[in-house]
């Protein structure tokens, strides 16, 4: 549960009146001066701001107050970025060799997935393990580290469409050795709060979450049932113009703005590999589909948090500021093991996303347990 | 060089910092009037949002004037290797906010019964949070309004304000374990609100393709 979400929820955001900020700086240059002209100031260079005379329109030009909050909050970004970048290092350059061995390793994804028998069972899951480094150092004094967040999801669907959520958070962590020293330094704290929230090293317990009235699933921005993916074409070229047409229609509609259109393109369409309950046949055109976008690039082998190696495919899914999506995918079966998010500088660090088991089975729907 | 050391201003921010205009001035950049002024402009929005959240729109203006020229008054006294400017701030408009007890509780009040007046926009994961906010409203704002005020007082710094412990803990002077047991205390309260019905996080399908 997240109470301070809901408390803010219940404040919410207050009426912003674009002539506060300088209404009660008058009242704040005002009272200064009093103060000042009754002979508190010790300094003389505390008269400057008495020369710099009464009216506002004395000052230099001063940012909003909402620019002036852009930029502390800029400056906190720009903090994270830095540890994004050295932490998620630069996609390789795709050579013409690895771009050709890259379409061929998705084109055998296809035929992989295309072999695959429709499978049995009464409920399609997902089961997740996130991990993000959280945006803010913490600590006290010289003893900064970084943690990072952990949490399981599992997303259940009935074939009839009923839809289950669960959800566990595992605890934050140190993020590295180096990090852990200096929390321990700091006296192995098990509470922090940042940024509005309080995070902490013990497990939640695991929730499952009847989802009443939601379309489970979503395309680009657009709500899809279950009929609707089982219904998708199974041609790729098809299945592009499909998902290129939902595209251009959210984008009209002003639902991903700031996207780049070929990065959700290829977002949507890899999407169907592992967040969806895709038909083998759907599966093996968007794999095709993937294999002739010229914005995905093979970035060479390489392995997930959990060590399974796989083949490295990433795409921009926005261009200012850039962020991008590294999918690692076992091309022997067709699975995708892994998501990493880069980039997202208002989240903070890398939004890694690990796919333990996606497919079709007959438990049924439980809260998640520990890995 | 002594225009805020602390507070983070710095040339990615889009006002770049006034050159000092004495270089005796000291530890205190706040003195500087410019500087000041600097720091009212970076620091003026978020205050202003945090006391408006507290007290309402109508008397945030009258408390955030005083929180600045207490500031300047008080100059002397705020230490740089304790806090950063941003938080004393919110540790002396915290204290001013505790001078208008009935107002905060008539507010909460209102928030209760009414919500605040802007719909937030929210993306699809935050919907289940804020129906809940919605539908138990009311216990929610009496929770609140029923904590003793130093339990409020760190919920509110850490929930609205978004300050770490130890900024918490510096803005209102108090030592650092403390403010663990504070928030915990008060996180009781606003679960027992709460009650059974658990706003969940619902991280799937969040932008995902």
């Amino acid at each position: 549960m997240d109470d301070l979400r809901t408390l803010r929820e219940l404040y919410g955001e207050p009426q912003a009146d674009p002539f506060a900020a300088a209404r009660v700086r008058v009242r704040v240059e005002d009272g200064v001066r009093d103060h000042l002209a009754a002979g508190a100031g010790r300094r003389p260079g505390a008269g400057f701001w008495t020369r710099l005379g009464a009216g506002p329109g004395r000052w230099r030009p001063r940012p909003s107050g909402a620019v002036a909050a852009a930029a502390l909050t800029a400056v906190a970004m720009a903090a994270a970025v830095a540890v994004v970048g050295t932490t998620a290092g630069e996609p390789g350059a795709p050579g013409r060799v690895s771009a050709v061995s890259g379409r061929s390793i998705l084109l055998a994804a296809a035929s992989t997935a295309a072999s695959e028998p429709e499978e049995t069972g009464a409920y399609w899951r997902v089961r997740k393990l996130h991990r993000q480094v959280h945006p803010e150092p913490l600590g006290r004094g010289e003893n900064r580290y970084r943690l990072v967040e952990s949490r399981i999801t599992e997303q259940w669907v009935a074939r009839d469409g009923r839809v289950w959520s669960g959800s566990r958070a595992l605890g934050a962590r140190p993020a590295s050795k180096a990090d852990e020293d200096a929390w321990r330094r700091d006296g192995s704290p098990a509470e922090w709060s940042s940024r509005g929230r309080v995070l902490s090293t013990s497990p939640e317990e695991g929730r499952l979450t009847a989802a009443t009235g939601k379309v489970p699933f979503s395309m680009a921005g657009r709500a899809m049932t279950f009929e609707q993916i089982q219904g998708l074409p199974t041609e790729a070229a098809a299945l592009k113009d499909r998902v290129s047409r939902v595209v251009r229609e959210q984008e009209a509609g002003g639902a991903s703005a700031g996207g780049s259109p070929d990065g959700v393109v290829a977002d949507a369409l890899s999407g169907l590999l592992w967040s969806k309950p895709s038909p083998p046949a759907v599966r093996a055109a968007a794999y095709r589909a993937l294999a002739e976008l010229p914005n995905v690039r093979y970035l060479g082998e390489a392995a997930d948090e959990l060590g399974r190696t796989g083949a490295a495919f990433s795409f921009t899914l926005r261009t200012t500021p850039s962020v991008r999506r590294t999918l690692i995918i076992d091309p022997g079966d067709s699975q995708v093991l892994s998501s990493t998010a880069t980039g997202l500088s208002e989240a903070g660090g890398d939004q890694v996303e690990l796919v333990l088991e996606a497919g079709w089975t007959d438990d049924e729907p439980a809260a998640p347990g520990l890995p | 060089m002594t225009a805020l050391p602390r507070i983070a201003l710095s040339p990615e921010g889009t006002e770049p910092i006034p050159p000092a205009e004495d270089a005796g001035a000291g530890p205190l950049s706040l003195d500087d009037p410019e500087a000041f002024g600097a720091v009212f402009d970076a620091c003026f929005a978020e205050i202003h949002r945090y006391v408006a959240q507290r007290l309402g729109p109508d008397h945030a203006e009258d408390v955030v004037a005083e929180t600045f020229l207490t500031a300047f008054r008080k100059r002397d006294s705020y230490d740089p290797s304790r806090a950063s400017v941003r938080a004393w701030l919110y540790g002396i408009a915290t204290n001013l906010v505790g001078r208008h007890r009935r107002l905060e509780v008539r507010t909460l009040r209102a928030l209760g019964r009414y919500g605040s007046d802007v719909d937030a926009p929210g993306h699809d994961e935050r919907v289940a949070a804020r129906v809940s906010a919605q539908s138990l409203r009311p216990e929610l704002a009496a929770a609140v309004a029923g904590l003793h005020r130093r339990d409020r007082d760190v919920l509110l710094l850490v929930a609205l304000a978004g300050l770490s412990h130890e900024e918490v803990a510096t803005a209102l002077g108090i030592p650092y374990g403390t403010v663990g047991s504070r928030l915990s205390r008060a996180r009781k309260k606003l679960r027992a609100a709460l009650g059974g019905g658990n706003p969940m996080l619902d991280p799937e399908e969040a932008g995902r393709g």
